[in-house]
């Protein structure tokens, strides 16, 4: 086995080896770094972003333009104590927020962040680790809503588990159209063909709006955050959680709005492409305004119902997805 | 037998040793949740084991079916209904005894079948996947070689979509 040093950084395409796995190793942690960077200022950035949508003028007291904030709640989330009510399933309650943050980290090594995908596997299976690895945080949520012994947190793992297992349908449907239209499931290869014609935004159109319909259902973010319906559910499955364990839940969240972005900026967007500017800029401004348009939803819409959310994901979106995938199949096999 | 310490080897035995673990695990803690849990790791553990071998698409597929929906189907059924539920603690009763019986000798059986059987040895150099994607090399084998069972199966998914949607269906005579 030859080795040379540029391997440390392209070990997608080399055998194993141990200086291979060291810069796996190191990759990962850049990657969570920036995760954690990101998310960091996502939750600045909502606070300030919906305080100007309120005419209020948002986080401004911590650093400049309190550009600090965030590291002050974290700081105070970590250093808060770890209280464990006596009711719970002890085991259950410690592990959930492992289990739900897990994917939303593992979800990210797929996600081609720039043209030289160094830090992220060129896997041939993209797209379907996503939806696949994205379900397992279900258990994460519907465990830690169970093991509370709250009737609150049981109703909102439920609720969250039912959401996030019927959206993830639509979701998966929108997909197969880009997949279909790129013929294949690697992303990098997805970027590649969209460099080639044009972004899938505009041929895959009603794919795309379901993807951010269901793609937004599938965060628990409004009008679809039902799971944590503030003013019927206290918090939903995590109310019984606090310290670096609600941290946890919330880092998810956040960990999973840079996920989601990334992927729709990788599918619909022509990811990292785009005239001019470096290859990561174009990733950041697509995904940026991604989650800028979470927010703007936020501060915008009301909350749907229950009954309304579920009809609305077998009725509506499911039945666009599967008419979207027919249309694009028989224009590709005409085309 | 000739044992080859490669990176492969051990992560078979690191990851057999999990599934190992995961499904006994799940014999033996007592709460039904506990036990829909454990099942999740040993899908999981299955999955590795299928990206060990070089099929990826199925280990996703597995992680997406197995994982991602049965195992919350569980969980679900679980906690809308008994979820407090425990086993009561292991006694040996005549049955138990007839079943660990019965499973040792299951045990020796599978063992002196599979140590006796003269397995074939796939020559290094042949790419399973033809030089395709495996989802690509996958969806050829299955649209061209096998698209009439493949038909078939989801003949059978649709019989029994509808023999549980009737079964479901509430019954207007009974009222």
């Amino acid at each position: 086995m030859t080795w040379t040093w540029s391997n440390v950084w392209h070990w997608a395409a080399h055998p194993l080896s141990w200086p291979g796995f060291v810069g796996m190793l190191v990759g990962a942690v850049l990657v969570l770094l920036l995760a954690l960077l990101v998310v960091m200022y996502s939750i600045y950035w909502q606070r300030k972003f919906i305080g100007w949508i309120q005419w209020r003028i948002g986080p401004n007291r911590v650093g400049p333009w309190g550009l600090f904030q965030t590291v002050a709640d974290v700081l105070k989330l970590l250093i808060k104590e770890d209280v464990i009510p006596t009711g719970v399933d002890r085991t259950l309650f410690l592990i959930a927020p492992i289990f739900a943050f897990v994917p939303a980290f593992l979800v990210l090594s797929i996600i081609p962040f720039s043209a030289h995908h160094v830090f992220t596997a060129n896997l041939g299976i993209g797209v379907l680790f996503y939806v696949a690895v994205s379900a397992i945080t279900i258990h994460g949520v519907m465990l830690g809503g169970w093991s509370s012994n709250n009737k609150w947190g049981l109703i909102g793992g439920m609720r969250s588990a039912a959401q996030m297992l019927s959206y993830e349908v639509p979701l998966g449907m929108s997909i197969v159209g880009v997949v279909l239209m790129a013929g294949t499931l690697n992303l990098n290869d997805i970027v590649a063909a969209q460099a080639h014609t044009l972004w899938y935004v505009i041929p895959q159109i009603v794919g795309f709006v379901v993807f951010i319909i269901a793609g937004t259902a599938e965060m628990n973010r409004t009008p679809f955050d039902l799971p944590e319906a503030e003013s019927e559910l206290v918090a939903g499955y995590h109310v019984e959680y606090s310290g670096f364990r609600f941290a946890f839940f919330m880092l998810t969240e956040y960990v999973y709005l840079l996920a989601m972005g990334g992927l729709m900026a990788t599918l619909f967007l022509g990811g990292w492409t785009g005239p001019f500017l470096p290859g990561w800029l174009w990733f950041a401004i697509k995904v940026f305004a991604f989650i800028t348009f979470q927010f703007w939803l936020q501060a915008t819409m009301p909350r749907m119902r229950q009954d309304q959310l579920m009809s609305f994901s077998w009725k509506v979106l499911l039945p666009l997805a599967m008419a979207n995938l027919v249309i694009t199949a028989v224009v590709k096999a005409l085309v | 037998m000739n044992f080859v310490w490669n990176g492969p080897m051990i992560a078979f035995y690191i990851i057999a040793l999990g599934v190992l673990g995961a499904a006994v695990l799940m014999l033996s803690v007592r709460k039904v949740v506990y036990m829909a849990l454990s099942i999740g790791g040993v899908f999981i553990g299955a999955a590795a084991i299928y990206i060990l071998l070089g099929a990826e698409f199925v280990a996703v597929a597995q992680i997406l079916i197995y994982v991602g929906a049965i195992t919350i189907l569980m969980l679900f059924a679980i906690m809308l209904t008994n979820h407090k539920a425990e086993e009561p603690p292991f006694q040996w009763t005549g049955r138990n005894i007839f079943a660990a019986v019965g499973s040792v000798l299951m045990a020796v059986v599978l063992l002196a079948v599979i140590r006796s059987t003269a397995w074939p040895v796939q020559p290094a150099d042949v790419h399973l996947n033809a030089g395709n994607s495996n989802p690509v090399a996958i969806g050829l084998v299955m649209f061209k070689q096998y698209a009439f069972p493949f038909e078939l199966v989801s003949l059978v998914l649709i019989v029994g979509l509808v023999g549980a949607v009737i079964l479901a269906q509430e019954r207007k005579e009974d009222e």
